[in-house]
């Protein structure tokens, strides 16, 4: 018996030796391509969250219907963009808990739980939105601003990095983006005086590679002159990074958007643009070096932070191809920019603004005045929640639409003066809703060549789902009252919907085929479902 | 980022003199040893009266109104001069059971710097008078004109809000606007709507949820009801309320003062709780 033992062991030793690594760099660069995985937060590189998957259609996605429920057990939403990788779901959750979950089944099958301190300083949420992989290595980071190396295979803990300290304010709620041999990361905090960044760890053994910092200092020859100089300001300047970045192998190039600058209303303290606040940055994958920076709303004095996905694609623009990133704002424009030079291409509004008349042919906003919040009161659309926010688009290339959920909303604005305490909130104002103001919520669809809006559902109240669309012309998104919804992506009919109990937070979930079957997977409340067509749907077009 | 914050979901100052502060003691887990508004740094400095302010339009005057007068919410001017600031404190930071008010998760400085606020003000300010209204005949108007709707402990109607706390809930300058005026602002949960179904029957009612397929309601013989909108020919939104205008010719302004001065004694399930 134990001559068979050692037998045994010997044998799955080898195995495990032999294995071949689950994610390799070159996976993750065939983004989609390998219709069983889902294996970063955007589905691929660009962002576009467009899966080419095809089996559930236009014709058929009426008959979807929910296979499994998975149940945290525990308070609190997700946010979450699972991965999908081998017939296993990697999923995050509130207060850092994550789960590898059997596809098949929704069967739990390890659960990492993380012991976080009392005293955490968290403006939004406990929340997380999502793992990243490489190897059989998981990556995510920490409401008190740790980034954690997970084993595949049970959840153990391989490494565990410090990126910042929480007790005065830093905390991490984005999915790391996985490049080569590194774990790129962002920091939060901007509402309590933190100074913002990105960094990259070395995927292996966790030691920081670089870090730009997305609040300049003054000895930054581009961005150190958009600050008081001789102040200090730009020590608590903000610059959160919210949500994932995207990846542009050819240029090597990533692209994050950051978030507003600190204090979030209040800015007589910090005149000047704030560079590299409510940006867009161009930053070389292997030194963190900064290739290109465009700012969507200098000096920002609304908490629109820029942190929505920058999303990639080749467009053909006045008969040209054009290698371009594309960008709906919390600021209320969406952008069209091309992203080898960071120049604007097109920006319109996609919601009512009223604080810019038009982004001007040198890129800069054309302000309106009477939006400088005060002690007063000053009215604004959109609100802070902005015309989107950290929830994904998607980018579907065979209609050549961007969809947002859209927010139409207005607020009073009001700025005072507020003393800097470590570790304290430090926003110096606040909104109030207009007594008149009726909020409301869609799903539009964007042509990025001219920046106009094709067609939009409405809903009856604000949403801050994501959206998913699919190669079979589908697009995937849900309201503000628990609804997970199909449209026919060119004429925007919806085709189906069904009721989760609970709004969809951040993502529209993900696709993937297992045994034949393709399956919508959505995580709503501390919910994942999963849905499919029954057996007799499941013909491939 | 911030969560989007309306003041409706944030810290709304709506104190009641009397009744909150017995609920609160009677309700709640004792008050810490030492409150921080025993030593309130910002009493009187001008610089935290200035901040106070700008925290209290932020989070306050959306229900008690930016003069602190009572909009919604009632007239802090009259509420908070007798009660002690331990107690405000308290109040602000647990809220009021059985309102509107929330309680609140503010650091404790800024609640402190709203204190020295409404401190300032209420020394400055002449408070609302008191209700002199015949309570008795106030009863009996709200008998024959509002209980077919308006539900008080276990009577009444209940197409429109439980009335059972409306004395510490709002201003009397409130409760004249809605009465008046019912279409300028209409609670949650009792917008009027009427669906015209697909045969052309017209249901009427108080439109309780809604979403892009579906809509909830009350409808005016007190049945709660969901329909598809698929089933529907149109959903009208009404700007007008099911509740109708008490103008004078309706209800005399003497009656209205009745009628306030006993809806300014309803302040809970238990009548003696004052």
């Amino acid at each position: 018996m134990r001559t068979l033992l050692i037998a045994f062991a010997a044998t799955v030793t080898l195995a495990a030796q032999g294995a071949a690594p689950q994610v390799t760099p070159q996976d993750l660069l065939d983004g989609l391509k390998d219709p069983g995985k889902w294996l970063t937060y955007g589905g691929d590189y660009s962002g576009t969250r467009h899966s080419p998957l095809t089996q559930i259609s236009p014709e058929n996605v009426g008959q979807l219907a929910a296979q499994w429920t998975f149940q945290t057990g525990t308070l609190g939403s997700f946010q979450t963009t699972p991965l999908v990788i081998d017939g296993i779901i990697y999923a995050t959750g509130f207060n850092n808990h994550a789960w590898a979950i059997d596809a098949r089944t929704g069967r739990p099958i390890w659960r990492y739980r993380r012991n976080l301190p009392d005293d955490l300083h968290v403006c939004c949420g406990a929340v997380n939105r999502g793992f990243a992989a490489l190897g059989d290595r998981l990556f995510m980071t920490t409401i008190d601003a740790h980034l954690v190396s997970l084993d595949m295979k049970t959840g153990g803990v391989l490494w565990d990095v410090e990126l910042a300290d929480f007790k005065v304010g830093y905390s991490a709620t984005v999915a790391p983006l996985v490049v080569k041999d590194k774990v790129i990361v962002g920091i939060a905090g901007a509402e309590f005086g933190i100074r913002g960044f990105i960094d990259a760890y070395d995927a292996q053994t966790g030691k920081r590679a670089w870090r730009f910092y997305t609040v300049a200092s003054p000895d930054d020859p581009i961005g150190g002159r958009s600050w008081p100089p001789g102040g200090d300001a730009w020590q608590r300047g903000g610059g959160s990074i919210w949500v994932t970045g995207t990846y542009d192998p050819q240029q090597n190039l990533v692209f994050f958007g950051t978030g507003n600058p600190g204090p979030d209303y209040y800015s007589n303290a910090r005149e000047g643009d704030n560079l590299y606040t409510a940006s867009l940055v161009a930053i070389d994958a292997d030194t963190g070096q900064r290739r290109w920076h465009y700012q969507f709303t200098p000096h920002d004095v609304h908490d629109w932070d820029s942190t929505q996905v920058p999303v990639l694609a080749d467009l053909t623009i006045g008969g040209q191809p054009r290698k371009v990133v594309m960008f709906a704002n919390r600021n209320g424009f969406f952008y069209t920019i091309d992203r080898v030079t960071g120049k604007v291409i097109v920006a319109r509004p996609f919601v009512e603004t009223t604080w810019a008349k038009e982004i001007g042919p040198d890129g800069r906003p054309v302000l309106l005045p009477g939006h400088l919040p005060d002690e007063e009161g000053t009215k604004t659309c959109p609100d802070l929640g902005g015309g989107t926010n950290f929830m994904s688009p998607s980018y579907d290339p065979t209609s050549h639409l961007f969809f947002v959920t859209a927010r139409e909303t207005c607020a009073t604005y009001f700025a005072f003066d507020q003393k800097f305490k470590p570790g304290e909130q430090f926003e110096s104002g606040g909104t109030t809703r207009p007594r008149d103001q009726k909020n409301f919520g869609a799903l539009r669809a964007i042509d990025p060549v001219t920046a106009t809006v094709k067609w939009e559902f409405r809903y009856p109240s604000v949403s801050a789902s994501g959206v998913l669309t699919t190669g079979s012309g589908l697009v995937f998104a849900g309201d503000g009252d628990g609804n997970i919804m199909a449209f026919d992506s060119r004429s925007g009919k919806n085709l189906w919907h069904y009721q989760l109990g609970f709004a969809m937070r951040s993502t529209a979930g993900t696709t993937y085929m297992l045994d034949g079957r393709q399956y919508l997977l959505v995580p709503s409340g501390s919910m994942l479902t999963a849905f499919a067509l029954p057996g007799e749907q499941r013909t491939q077009r | 980022m911030t969560r989007a914050r309306s003041a409706g979901h944030l810290l709304i100052v709506f104190v009641s003199l009397t009744s909150a502060a017995v609920l609160l003691s009677a309700q709640e887990p004792q008050p810490p040893k030492v409150s921080p508004a025993r030593n309130n740094p910002h009493l009187g400095n001008k610089e935290s009266i200035r901040s106070g302010m700008a925290l209290y339009r932020v989070r306050c005057a959306d229900c008690h109104g930016l003069d602190a007068k009572g909009y919604r919410g009632p007239d802090l001017t009259a509420l908070v001069g007798d009660m002690q600031d331990e107690k405000l404190f308290q109040t602000l930071r647990k809220g009021v059971p059985g309102t509107e008010m929330p309680g609140s998760t503010a650091p404790d400085d800024e609640l402190l710097l709203v204190i020295a606020y409404l401190r300032n003000m209420n020394a400055a300010s002449a408070a609302e008078p008191a209700p002199t209204g015949n309570v008795e005949n106030g009863q009996r108007v709200f008998t024959a004109q509002c209980a077919g709707c308006h539900r008080i402990g276990m009577r009444g109607g209940r197409l429109g809000p439980d009335l059972s706390h409306i004395g510490a809930a709002r201003s009397r300058s409130a409760l004249v606007r809605e009465i008046r005026t019912p279409a300028e602002w209409f609670p949650p949960g009792y917008e009027t709507v009427t669906l015209v179904t697909k045969d052309g029957q017209r249901v009427r009612g108080t439109r309780k949820n809604e979403d892009a397929f579906s809509i909830q309601i009350m409808d005016t013989r007190e049945r709660i009801q969901g329909y598809l909108k698929a089933d529907l020919r149109e959903v009208l939104y009404e700007k007008e309320s099911l509740m109708p205008a008490f103008t004078t010719a309706r209800l005399n302004d003497n009656d209205l003062n009745d009628l306030i001065g006993y809806l300014t004694t309803l302040r809970g399930p238990d009548s003696t709780v004052r």
